[in-house]
């Protein structure tokens, strides 16, 4: 009898806890009326971001800078709240969207059509491109669209670059990150890899790991934009402070900064 | 920049990685050791319904990847319109907290339930003879009976909960397998390096042969209960 009621007592404790622990946090409940209200009752503004040198990244002291932060920093003020930064897993940027985990996705997003039917985003603000990366030695070989036919590819899943290897028939062998395919090629797994011209840029050549590969064709020319929920009423509001800032030169200064001017769209 | 003037960066950055992997590891622990002792009660209950409830409840968690759990712990709520964990890093490493101390609890009372089981009959019945009740009976014969026989599977279970951890990295947990992947796209100037993330290994190594030590010598202990 007696280790009936422990047994009893003991399950009860277990869903009161859990029960607790998950009625802690319920700080979000209130139905915001739009999301632009949601973001601004509660103070911050969620920036979902990988570390993607020159867009995001974390200068000596720890603070998130880069072309896309100081833009989202600048944007954030503009709606009186705290831009917060959030690294996440680029494969789940969905799922952190519309689990309200994060607001927006600003990390030098690829305007795809998988993007712009499951976010709604705003004009692109950036223009880029996706290039072929092969070993410097070969590189020759591998200067014009024809010569790739034989050659197998590795692209990050779910990128651009994939997206414009399958539109080619081309053979691709999707792995988990820009960075991955890249070791790919460096450990001749793969042939060659494609990623896009701004990690292309930072990431091969001299002082790196790569500094054997070197980029050829650009298979494509590409848009950047942010992404916020489905219906929300933040991406206008982001369209109006892009036109300023591009307007009173604010853009223009930080792509100077950050080296990204050549790809400006206006 | 040169391999030696990498280093301490890489390392620190490793480091700090690790103390996130350690984090996770020792909250399991202290989560999962009492909770599986609370399941495999509640899976060897006589009480029907509970001990079926318990049972569906272990074969759900043992069924499925831990990586879905963790991705079901962490955005479902937010899905449905009502996010508890918060935006930030500390409310992925709680639901990473909550998805590991709940998966392994479940393996661990199967571990507890057989070490329980494994008592031969006859120990309770002398307790029952001497006229001790069925707590002193569990605390003072059952238990640590149990405990010596349970340290070699808990053992493997350990050291494969060391390792499991990098699992988070999925709702971007920021650990040592994380931190070292950080290294190939680029983090605090070094761009497209690949040893730190096979560096990562060298962590779990040390860390996992200092656990077998320890949990050597807790054995060696225990061999008294022979």
């Amino acid at each position: 009898m007696k280790r009936k009621l422990l047994s009893v007592v003991l399950c009860a404790g277990l869903v009161v806890s859990v029960m607790a622990g998950c009625g802690s946090k319920s700080g979000g409940d209130s139905e915001a009326a739009s999301d632009m209200d949601y973001v601004k009752e509660k103070g911050t503004l969620v920036v979902g971001i990988t570390n993607f040198e020159p867009m995001d990244y974390k200068d000596e002291n720890g603070e998130w800078i880069g072309f896309d932060a100081d833009l989202a920093k600048e944007f954030a003020d503009s709606l009186g709240v705290e831009a917060e930064f959030v690294e996440i897993d680029w494969d789940n940027k969905i799922l952190e969207l519309e689990g309200q985990t994060v607001d927006c996705i600003w990390n030098g997003m690829t305007l795809t059509p998988e993007v712009t039917s499951a976010m709604e985003c705003t004009d692109s603000y950036l223009a880029n491109a996706q290039v072929v990366v092969v070993p410097a030695d070969v590189a020759d070989q591998y200067q014009d669209e024809e010569s790739l036919a034989d050659l197998n590819f590795a692209a990050e899943a779910g990128s651009a670059g994939e997206a414009e290897l399958e539109a080619r028939e081309l053979n691709v062998t999707p792995v988990t990150a820009q960075a991955d395919a890249l070791m790919e090629v460096a450990a001749g797994t793969s042939d060659a890899a494609v990623i896009d011209l701004l990690m292309a840029a930072a990431m091969i050549g001299e002082g790196t790991s790569y500094a054997d590969l070197t980029y050829t064709v650009s298979l494509n020319s590409e848009e950047y934009g942010v992404g916020f929920r489905k219906g929300s009423d933040l991406t206008a509001e982001l369209n109006d402070f892009f036109a300023k800032a591009y307007e009173d030169g604010t853009i223009q200064e930080l792509a100077e900064k950050y080296g990204v001017h050549d790809m400006l769209v206006k | 920049m040169e391999f030696s003037e990498q280093l301490p960066i890489v390392v620190q950055a490793l480091n700090q990685g690790f103390l996130q992997t350690l984090k996770l590891f020792f909250v399991t622990l202290l989560g999962a050791i009492p909770l599986g002792l609370i399941i495999s009660f509640g899976s060897m209950s006589r009480f029907r319904p509970l001990s079926y409830l318990t049972k569906i409840v272990v074969w759900i968690i043992r069924g499925t990847p831990l990586m879905i759990q963790l991705l079901i712990i962490y955005f479902m709520p937010g899905l449905m319109g009502n996010n508890i964990w918060g935006g930030g890093e500390s409310g992925r490493f709680l639901a990473a907290s909550v998805a590991f101390v709940f998966n392994y609890a479940c393996y661990f009372s199967e571990i507890y339930r057989g070490g329980i089981q494994g008592v031969p009959k006859g120990q309770e019945e002398a307790g029952l003879v001497l006229g001790m009740t069925k707590s002193q009976i569990f605390f003072k014969i059952t238990l640590l009976q149990m405990i010596k026989r349970i340290v070699p599977p808990m053992s493997n279970e350990i050291i494969t909960l060391v390792k499991d951890t990098s699992l988070a990295r999925i709702i971007a947990l920021q650990e040592v397998i994380w931190a070292g992947q950080s290294f190939m796209k680029g983090n605090q100037g070094i761009a497209g390096v690949i040893w730190p993330l096979f560096f990562t290994a060298v962590y779990y190594l040390i860390f996992n042969g200092i656990l077998t030590v320890l949990l050597g010598r807790l054995e060696k202990k225990l061999e008294y209960f022979r």
